[in-house]
């Protein structure tokens, strides 16, 4: 019943308040009769209709425009990131290469050139490997054999930080193995994996060869001695603020 | 730099440098070895220069950073030369006061210097404490003097003076010769004489002649050959460019552990100082001899500091060991003749061509001569690198230079020659230690680990901690020590939780004899010894653990952990560091260890401060005999 009260009858055509109120407004400045305007709107109307632009509606088809657009875009931001994927990978070969001139190709440096292509990223990715075979003629079987029988080369990615708690001699009879525990603890790992967040991996090494400071452990380059288990998670909870703001780095840059 | 081309352009370079050093009077040497980096030295260091900077005593005072001083237990060391003064632990909150008392003023801080704990006496000089006082540093002894990213340094205190003499003076047969007398014995482990081993490379017929420093440390528990390689690498390089000259090669390598960066940071640092001096590389101080040097840096495998894994590795191999019918002094990388040396043995050579073999083998025992570097680690007061004359004993090594055991505990065994020594027991304390004598009681010199253990140490544990190492480590290409470490392990797995018989203890001596006698290369062959030397020391602890009991209360499944009601205050400190939540109780009433959630973590036995929790050992059989009473 609203509805029906804010409709007018004109000249037979149902009209809206809104409707009514731009008429008048049309009429005003035009000086002609409310029919007149409407009547000639009308014939505006039907010529629109009789030039068959009516079906499918002008929005609609530029909405269709728009998302073939946003496809478009879509498209050119994957090619994108595929190009940036693949100068990425063309970089990393290309540091693979300044390694291997560096030794200038020589066969018996695979085990350098490995340890800083392992330095560079903390793992060393298939590609790499694989470029490695190429340049210096070696078979993949035997890249993947040094790989896998020295400790320091990881085929997997490793977390930002890597935790490495001794289980030396010394460290074993000053209470290493609690460390460790406490090392598991904190990260909610156990040794040899790494944290989801990729924050963390978390190794037990044999002898990390500062004996008198035991228990030790090392994060990255840096040495923590005499530890007790309570000190663990004070040290480790530093390196993730640390993550942090490492982070916010990478974003402002 | 310019290139020294004769004796006498370094003797002049040697007296300029000694006259710049005396201009300046005070010297503050601050140990940058990787345990006082540790402790932040880097720090100290940066406070010294801003203090001293601030108080206007640059002119007067310089600042060095050297290598490691060996007193690792009391690091940040700083001694200030020439009067030696020597301060402990010291942290950048405590420079100012030592620039403001001891530097402009010349007076001591006291509480910064060494307590003797017998007589509650402060000791200023660092050569009348205790732990420097009983000791013979001739290897060592420069490190504290030296910073080793300088060249300069090691040539103002007569260093490349025996390179001079043996490249100009002598004929290399003639170097040969004094090191054959000198009766140096290799010093990374097996202790075969060097000067043999020179001699069967360089009688070699195949050409060229390979070099090799081995400076693969991976014995767990030691670390001289880092601190030498860190502390002081232009002797280390100085011997080696000797000993190539005797044996006739151009072309050395220097293997470097994978885990001591430092260690290759200064050795590159000091090969390229050599270089540009004229030490290495073509026609070396005008004597025709041409010889150059690379590092090969490791990638963490414990088996490649074995002679001829570690030529496998040097050509990109993997550091595999192979059958020794041909030495690898005769062949060894790619085929060819190569002598290979532990990083100690060569820092020696410069100082008996010094001083002649006479001087040499003067220090030691009849058949191994010279000094020794020991890391005296583990449960001992004053831990670190001590270096001694062979033929010391153990007593005096463990208590006038390492001080006693701490907390008052009683000494249990001492562990020498890493992994593949063996325990010596307390008894024998009184042995005089070379490398014969360590052999004959079942153990080994090895590259120099001594650590020592308190009575809290189950000697089982230890053995079953080596022989997994060990295992860990076997590069599994023969048989008898891939499969026997492993079945070593099932056995003393089996010791440590209770569940053995005396048939387990008789097949795990029988299986090390066969892995000792079976195994392809040292690590396999010595790999028994842990097991072999506690069983002859300690079978009592073998013993009890066959009736259930760990007599030091280590192996996890042979313990259970109870509060005394009569000790606990019910502070509630355990209960609330319990990891499993395994403890419970009220306030004012004493606290229940629930067996079942116990994982054994010993988390509340070192949190309480009131000794409440106490480890119990026995109790293990004492449920089995229950049940089968119960059962039968």
């Amino acid at each position: 019943m609203a509805k029906e009260k804010n409709k007018t009858d004109f000249v037979g055509v149902r009209l809206t308040k809104e409707q009514t109120k731009a008429l008048s407004k049309l009429q005003k400045n035009s000086e002609l009769s409310k029919t007149d305007v409407l009547l000639r709107g009308l014939e505006i109307l039907s010529e629109y209709y009789a030039l068959g632009l009516d079906r499918p509606p002008l929005n609609m088809e530029l909405k269709k425009l728009e998302q073939e657009a946003i496809h478009h875009l879509n498209e050119l931001k994957k090619i994108k990131q595929k190009e940036d994927a693949v100068k990425q990978l063309v970089q990393e070969l290309k540091d693979v290469d300044q390694i291997i001139d560096e030794y200038n190709g020589e066969k018996s440096a695979l085990i350098q050139i490995l340890l800083k292509i392992q330095a560079k990223n903390s793992w060393l990715p298939k590609p790499a490997l694989l470029w490695v075979s190429e340049r210096l003629d070696i078979p993949m079987s035997q890249i993947l054999n040094i790989a896998t029988f020295y400790k320091a080369f990881s085929l997997e990615p490793r977390g930002k930080h890597l935790v490495r708690v001794c289980l030396g001699t010394a460290c074993h009879v000053r209470g290493g193995p609690k460390i460790l525990q406490a090392a598991e603890q904190f990260l909610g790992i156990k040794s040899g994996e790494t944290t989801s967040d990729f924050k963390f991996t978390l190794e037990s090494v044999n002898c990390l060869g500062c004996c008198a400071l035991g228990p030790v452990m090392m994060v990255d380059e840096e040495y923590h001695g005499k530890l007790t288990p309570s000190k663990v998670g004070d040290i480790l909870s530093d390196y993730q603020k640390d993550t942090k703001k490492v982070e916010e780095k990478i974003i402002a840059q | 730099m310019e290139k020294l081309k004769t004796a006498s352009d370094l003797e002049k370079l040697r007296k300029n440098l000694i006259n710049k050093k005396n201009s300046k009077n005070t010297v503050v040497s601050i140990c940058s070895g990787t345990g006082c980096q540790a402790y932040t030295s880097e720090n100290v260091v940066k406070a010294f220069i801003e203090e001293i900077k601030k108080q206007k005593l640059e002119n007067k005072v310089d600042v060095k950073r050297t290598g490691c001083h060996g007193f690792c237990e009391k690091g940040p060391v700083v001694v200030i030369y020439p009067k030696e003064i020597c301060y402990l632990q010291v942290k950048p909150a405590d420079v100012s006061e030592i620039v403001t008392q001891t530097l402009a003023q010349g007076k001591t801080v006291d509480r910064l210097l060494y307590t003797d704990k017998k007589t509650d006496k402060k000791i200023v000089t660092e050569s009348e404490i205790p732990f420097y006082k009983n000791q013979k540093r001739l290897i060592f002894g420069n490190n504290r003097r030296i910073d080793p990213k300088d060249i300069d340094d090691y040539i103002a205190l007569g260093g490349y003076k025996a390179l001079t003499k043996a490249l100009l003076e002598m004929k290399p047969t003639q170097v040969l010769d004094e090191v054959k007398n000198s009766n140096l014995r290799g010093r990374g482990g097996g202790g075969f004489p060097a000067g043999r081993k020179w001699e069967t490379t360089r009688n070699a017929s195949e050409t060229p002649k390979y070099v090799i420093v081995n400076c693969d440390e991976g014995d767990p528990g030691a670390y001289m050959d880092r601190s030498l390689m860190e502390g002081n690498p232009h002797s280390v390089i100085e011997g080696f460019i000797i000993g190539a000259y005797a044996i006739g090669s151009n072309q050395g390598y220097i293997y470097i552990r994978q885990e001591y960066p430092l260690a290759v940071e200064n050795t590159e640092q000091a090969i390229k100082q050599a270089r540009e001096y004229g030490f290495l590389g073509k026609n070396i101080l005008g004597s025709g001899f041409d010889f150059d040097i690379t590092i090969h840096r490791g990638a963490g495998a414990f088996v490649s500091g074995e002679s001829s894994a570690l030529m496998s590795a040097v050509e990109g191999c993997v550091g595999e060991p192979r059958s020794k019918y041909i030495h690898t002094a005769i062949s060894g990388v790619w085929n060819k003749p190569t002598c290979l040396n532990n990083v100690e043995t060569w820092a020696n050579v410069p100082f008996i061509i010094n001083n002649g073999s006479k001087w040499f083998s003067d220090i030691g025992t009849k058949d191994s001569k010279g000094t020794k570097i020991f890391s005296l680690v583990g449960n001992v007061n004053n831990t670190g690198l001590v270096e001694v004359p062979m033929g010391i004993t153990l007593r005096e090594i463990i208590y006038d230079i390492g001080g006693g055991i701490p907390n008052g505990k009683k000494l249990k065994a001492v562990q020498t020659g890493g992994p593949s020594g063996g325990c010596i027991p307390e008894n024998l304390l009184d042995l005089h230690v070379d490398f014969d004598e360590l052999s004959k009681v079942g153990s080994m010199m090895g590259s120099g680990g001594m650590i020592v253990m308190d009575e809290d140490t189950c000697m089982v544990d230890v053995a079953r901690y080596f022989v997994n190492f060990l295992a860990d480590e076997s590069c599994g290409k023969c048989i008898p020590c891939r499969e026997g470490l492993r079945h070593m392990i099932q056995i003393l797995d089996k010791i440590t939780s209770g569940d053995a018989t005396e048939k387990d203890i008789e097949l795990l001596q029988e299986l090390s004899e066969v892995v000792q006698m079976a195994s392809l290369c040292a690590l396999g062959q010595t790999a028994p010894n842990p097991i072999l030397s506690t069983l002859k020391y300690f079978r009592n602890e073998y013993e009890a653990h066959l009736r259930g009991e760990c007599p030091a209360k280590v192996c996890k499944p042979l313990i259970t952990y109870y509060i005394d009601p009569k000790k606990c205050k019910a502070c509630g400190l355990c209960l609330k560091n319990c990891p499993t939540n395994a403890i419970t109780g009220q306030k004012k009433e004493p606290h229940v260890i629930h067996i079942e959630k116990c994982t054994k973590c010993g988390t509340c036995f070192d949190v309480c401060k009131f000794d409440a929790v106490v480890k119990k050992t026995g109790e293990k059989n004492k449920n089995k005999k229950e049940k089968t009473i119960v059962a039968g």
